[in-house]
């Protein structure tokens, strides 16, 4: 009665299992649309605070830093909190000067067991980070054409 | 002499479906009576909803339901959508369509390791998640993430397909059907599993439709609804499928169908894959003041039937962002199933306590859409 | 307006028949009626006869400036191909009291408490309302109406009225090291 299920447990009993050995001996799975950590622009930035109104975990939050930056005359730029980040983009599409962008360095990285490592300054955010990375998502690379919305009553 | 006892079956158990408890009044091993305590996943997501624009909504509407976040998003910008009075591209229905049935078949893969998991069949809980991983190394290749995507948007998807995009997806299907077809010879036509579920929780039809069941539960009585044929959204309208149903309603059938929809998935990923436009717009860019207006969104999800009701109206508010939408509500699936079916089913029939692991797992509920 | 509805049509009431209309688009298309809070089980009763039998959900909006609530009732019938029916009632703000429906549709008795411990509405003859999604976990006014500010009750009850700011560190995860690199 329980001959096939006899047979079907012997034949995955000798195939090797599936776990992935991250990060001993493999490299960790990173496509090319994997969004993780960003990079800005600090020379690109304006300062309209369009990102922080954007984003819907309340995670960004600006910084006034003094320096000769001649676009950005309010002289304030965003920071991240990393603990509060949801990674979903919503910052990179509302900058106007696509000052933000996101890259693949991801996570899996990032683990750490020190929590104050998590709030990036705006000046942390625009060194690119040390390993290797592939940027992933820039607003420059596409913009969709308008709606036909409906005529107005 | 009163010989009841009272059991708080908690949220820390193992065979309870996920975050919520239950009152069970047992006499000796029997079930007479049992009690639904929600709350513990409570967030607040429709207070919490009306204090930010539309777009930063769809990231928070994704995070009701854990398991199938999809279909949430699909009613979500169907309602949306109404509201503007526009239809999305060619492209972009096809692509959600290809993109909501890999979802329906993650879904139905977790939904084995819930179900064979407490009965002790744990072999069979290895087998769907190597299957599952494979499906989620595929939303990472296309969207970015692994479960919570934010990739149907309100005017289309978000980004437009790689070039490499058929085979690749063909490629995953490959690797995923022997896994598949193992998991229904070796656990559901194992002996001993369908000696505990059959002829256990029998439902007639006209009693599901009473009580409010919907999704594969319905179909397990024999009846033959399904949002996608009958109402027919997206580019459901133009693929051909079969609909898989029951014919006695116990447990036994309702959990056949989901091994059988899995199937059908495959085959509507791969018609969609061939009728698919390769050129035209893949999004349209929506402005980011929503008019005055009502949307209902209605959605055929993994479990059963999702409705989004969003209300717009700019009277005089008392303190509140003027981008927000006014009113956003949620009915999942699940709150039918966990209250009504299964007092229903405590009440007519001997449950002893061995089998509500089977029985509550049968109706694969998702404790998040209950609360919000 | 147009109403494709015959069976409907028939058996509602009279002063409601002119009033049926189709609206919607796409995946919301219904018929739509709205009628007096007291003839509202009257109503549902007519439309279960007419084959709508499953209760999908209440949903209870709050318009303060106009000082009513509105309840909107959505059903659903699987013989007609999943058609939708949506009846719509305003009660006044001030004292909402309306009659029950749970025993007419089974899933309203669940529906009907949401609306209490959320909105605040009194449901009369119905037994067991009380906070049941809430329980144990908020004491305030029912959270839902527009004029409760969740938001300030949450900060002053927990952070004593002020936000708080994660303070600067400057310390990077690269110069601290993750602990995949401290092997």
């Amino acid at each position: 009665m329980v001959l096939k299920q006899l047979g079907l447990a012997l034949k995955y009993l000798f195939r090797r299992p599936y776990t992935r050995m991250f990060p001993i001996k493999e490299e960790e799975y990173v496509t090319g649309r994997t969004r993780a950590r960003h990079i800005l622009y600090m020379d690109r930035c304006t300062g309209c605070t369009a990102c922080q109104m954007a984003c819907p975990a309340d995670a960004i939050k600006m910084y006034y830093i003094e320096g000769d930056y001649p676009k950005n005359r309010r002289k304030i730029f965003p920071g991240i909190d990393y603990s509060r980040c949801t990674y979903c983009g919503l910052c990179v599409e509302a900058c106007p000067v696509s000052a933000l962008v996101m890259t693949s360095y991801t996570m899996q990285h990032l683990i750490t067991d020190d929590k104050k490592t998590t709030l990036y300054t705006p000046e942390m955010l625009a060194k690119p980070p040390r390993g290797k990375h592939l940027v992933t998502l820039e607003k420059k690379t596409w913009t969709p054409p308008p709606a036909p919305l409906p005529k107005k009553r | 002499m009163n010989k009841t006892v009272t059991v708080f079956l908690g949220p820390q158990h193992p065979g309870a479906p996920g975050n919520v408890s239950f009152k069970v009044v047992l006499d000796g091993e029997q079930v007479i009576d049992i009690d639904l305590i929600p709350g513990f996943l409570h967030r607040g997501f429709e207070k919490m909803m009306e204090y930010r624009r539309w777009d930063m909504d769809l990231v928070m509407s994704a995070r009701i339901c854990v398991e199938d976040p999809d279909h949430v998003e699909l009613t979500y910008t169907h309602a949306v959508e109404q509201i503007f009075g526009i239809e999305p591209p060619e492209k972009a229905k096809y692509i959600r369509v290809i993109v909501a049935e890999f979802s329906r078949i993650a879904s139905h893969l977790l939904w084995l390791m819930h179900f064979a998991g407490p009965i002790a069949a744990r072999y069979a809980v290895g087998w769907a998640i190597a299957a599952r991983e494979e499906v989620l190394k595929w939303f990472d290749y296309i969207t970015g993430h692994r479960i919570y995507h934010h990739y149907i948007f309100p005017g289309g998807v978000r980004w437009n397909i790689p070039s490499d995009f058929k085979e690749k997806t063909l490629k995953v299907l490959k690797t995923i059907e022997p896994l598949v077809k193992d998991i229904e010879v070796g656990f559901f036509k194992h002996p001993v599993f369908q000696k505990r579920a059959m002829g256990l929780g029998r439902l007639k039809p006209t009693e599901a439709i009473r009580l409010g069941a919907t999704g594969p539960t319905l179909r397990g009585s024999g009846i033959c609804h399904d949002l996608r044929k009958t109402l027919g959204y997206d580019a459901y309208t133009e693929l051909e499928f079969k609909i898989p149903r029951g014919e006695y309603g116990d447990a036994y059938d309702r959990a056949m169908i989901r091994i059988n929809e899995i199937y059908e998935s495959m085959n509507i990923i791969r018609q969609a894959l061939e009728k698919m436009p390769m050129d035209g717009p893949y999004r349209w860019r929506l402005p980011m003041v929503m008019p005055e207006g009502e949307g209902i969104g209605r959605v055929e999800s993994a479990r059963g039937e999702f409705v989004a009701h969003i209300i717009n109206y700019r009277g005089n508010q008392i303190g509140r962002r003027s981008l927000a939408p006014y009113r956003i509500k949620f009915r999942g699936p699940t709150m039918p199933l966990l209250t009504t079916i299964l007092k229903y089913i405590v009440k007519n029939e001997d449950i002893t306590i061995a089998d509500l692991p089977v029985l509550i797992g049968s109706f694969d509920p998702c404790p998040p859409d209950i609360d919000r | 307006m147009k109403c494709f509805d015959a069976e409907l049509l028939d058996k509602l009431p009279e002063k409601y028949r002119d009033k049926l209309c189709f609206v919607g688009s796409d995946t919301g298309k219904r018929h739509e009626v709205t009628v007096d809070p007291e003839d509202i089980r009257e109503v549902l009763k007519t439309v279960l006869e007419a084959g709508y039998q499953q209760l999908v959900g209440i949903t209870v909006i709050d318009y303060p400036d106009q000082g009513v609530f509105e309840l909107v009732y959505m059903l659903t019938s699987i013989d007609k191909k999943g058609a939708l029916v949506t009846i719509r009632t305003r009660i006044l703000r001030d004292n909402p009291v309306i009659e029950t429906v749970s025993d007419i549709y089974p899933l309203a008795y669940y529906q009907e408490i949401e609306a209490y411990e959320f909105f605040g509405i009194m449901f009369r003859g119905h037994n067991g309302l009380r906070q049941w999604i809430l329980e144990d976990n908020w004491a305030g006014p029912p959270p839902l109406r527009k004029d409760v500010d969740t938001r300030k009750i949450v900060l002053e009850l927990y952070y004593g009225g002020k936000r708080y700011e994660r303070p600067v560190q400057n310390r990077s995860l690269e110069e601290h090291g993750s602990w995949g690199e401290k092997q």
